[in-house]
């Protein structure tokens, strides 16, 4: 976008102030280059399309073959959308992740998801990334360190409450000490018998039975598994 | 060489473990890319995306956007979603796993990419290579729903690896899952 002078930009706050969500919804529809995408006014090669999910071809990809996989609806980050689009996306994802493997004979993936700028995050619209990866491809080249105990625990005492709160789950003090902290007061969850999310039944049907067909492709997946030994 | 994560399974005591239930672990590791990353682990022994089944993905899915929630709120910035898949992805430990990694600005980790500016004729060749395999899938006799053939393809896959659960732990070294499935298949 071009930049604009100080008065415009306050013209357009101003006029964003006085919209309505509707209004909002829809300047923002306009102003994104993905929901363009989806409406069809910008082409794009379409890999997978449902109601709420489309998946297309990175034209500016980390590697030839990276799937950009987004919900229809527009998002910006991942904490804005509904639980039953994440639980889609992701497990339209996994097909995807195959299909990379498949037809690109590609020897890993990445499933990647950048939730706000200081993560990484380019497109206003939410999007699963999919990566096509290869040995010494270069890609994503993390590297990882050892951390302190006292900073792996200083870590565990400060996310837990707040991770329980979110999944409305109550912290029980545990009845004996456990080994891990032998000293502290620290709390641990208990053990839960009823979980918080259940995924929707009507998503997960009962596996067909199983009709895995024996062709050589078959194979890719216990290579790439295997691969580990 | 026994896998890792089954190790914290069956131990869980020697990790600092922040939820657990009946399906996953939600744990701080003590080998990170950045301190306050958090890994979601299932405790079925799925190697890798395609081998776990649907319900888990969902559920390991939901979880992630729960724990990446939590560090916006403790430590600010942002948040990636990593999963590595396969060796070439990256994967460590032959165990399916989500990682939830704290970001801020300008903390440099390598989890951006330059991207590549193809040409139309790449971009289309490419394209081809999927629709072929598409292609493929569509025509298998054993799939009916021309939508849903990718879904089906891959719930076929996950029976095998829920069969494989019960012998998993002595096997994992030496044996093909699929295969050893597809074996017992008429």
């Amino acid at each position: 976008m071009p930049e604009l002078t100080e008065d415009q930009r306050k013209a357009l706050e101003e006029k964003i102030k006085n919209m309505s969500p509707a209004e909002l919804a829809e300047l923002q529809k306009q102003q994104c280059i993905f929901c363009q995408i989806i409406a069809g006014k910008i082409p794009s090669k379409k890999l997978h399309e449902d109601d709420t999910s489309l998946g297309i071809l990175d034209i500016n990809p980390a590697a030839k073959g990276h799937i950009l996989l987004m919900p229809k609806q527009h998002y910006a980050i991942m904490p804005q959308m509904p639980d039953e689009i994440i639980t889609h996306l992701f497990t339209v994802a996994q097909t995807l992740s195959q299909l990379q493997l498949r037809a690109l004979k590609a020897t890993g993936t990445n499933l990647f998801v950048a939730n706000g700028p200081e993560a990484g995050q380019r497109a206003q619209h939410f999007l699963l990334h999919i990566i096509p990866r290869r040995e010494g491809d270069k890609l994503l080249e993390v590297e990882e360190k050892m951390l302190d105990k006292q900073y792996q625990k200083s870590i565990h005492t400060s996310v837990q409450p707040r991770l329980y709160e979110l999944l409305g789950l109550k912290l029980e003090k545990p009845t004996e000490p456990s080994l891990s902290q032998p000293k502290t007061q620290q709390p641990q969850p208990k053990q839960q018998d009823q979980i918080p999310i259940e995924p929707s039944p009507a998503k997960s049907p009962s596996p067909q039975p199983a009709a895995k067909r024996p062709s050589k492709e078959d194979v890719s997946l216990d290579d790439i598994a295997n691969l580990f030994k | 060489m026994k896998c890792d994560y089954c190790e914290i399974i069956e131990q869980p005591n020697h990790t600092e473990i922040l939820y657990e239930d009946k399906d996953l672990f939600i744990i701080v590791k003590d080998m990170v890319i950045t301190p306050g990353q958090i890994t979601i682990v299932p405790k079925a022994h799925h190697p890798i995306v395609e081998m776990l089944p649907h319900p888990i993905m969902e559920k390991c899915a939901l979880l992630a956007n729960k724990v990446s929630m939590a560090l916006f709120d403790i430590m600010g910035g942002g948040t990636n979603i990593l999963i590595q898949n396969g060796l070439a992805g990256g994967q460590k430990v032959p165990h399916f796993a989500i990682e939830i990694i704290p970001r801020k600005e300008n903390d440099t980790l390598p989890l951006q990419w330059p991207s590549k500016q193809l040409g139309e004729a790449d971009l289309e060749s490419t394209y081809s290579l999927y629709q072929e395999e598409l292609h493929r899938e569509k025509k298998q006799p054993d799939q009916t729903s021309s939508s849903t053939t990718d879904a089906k393809l891959l719930e076929s896959s996950e029976k095998p690896s829920e069969k494989k659960q019960e012998s998993k732990k002595e096997k994992i070294k030496t044996d093909s899952y699929l295969l050893k499935s597809v074996n017992r298949l008429p």
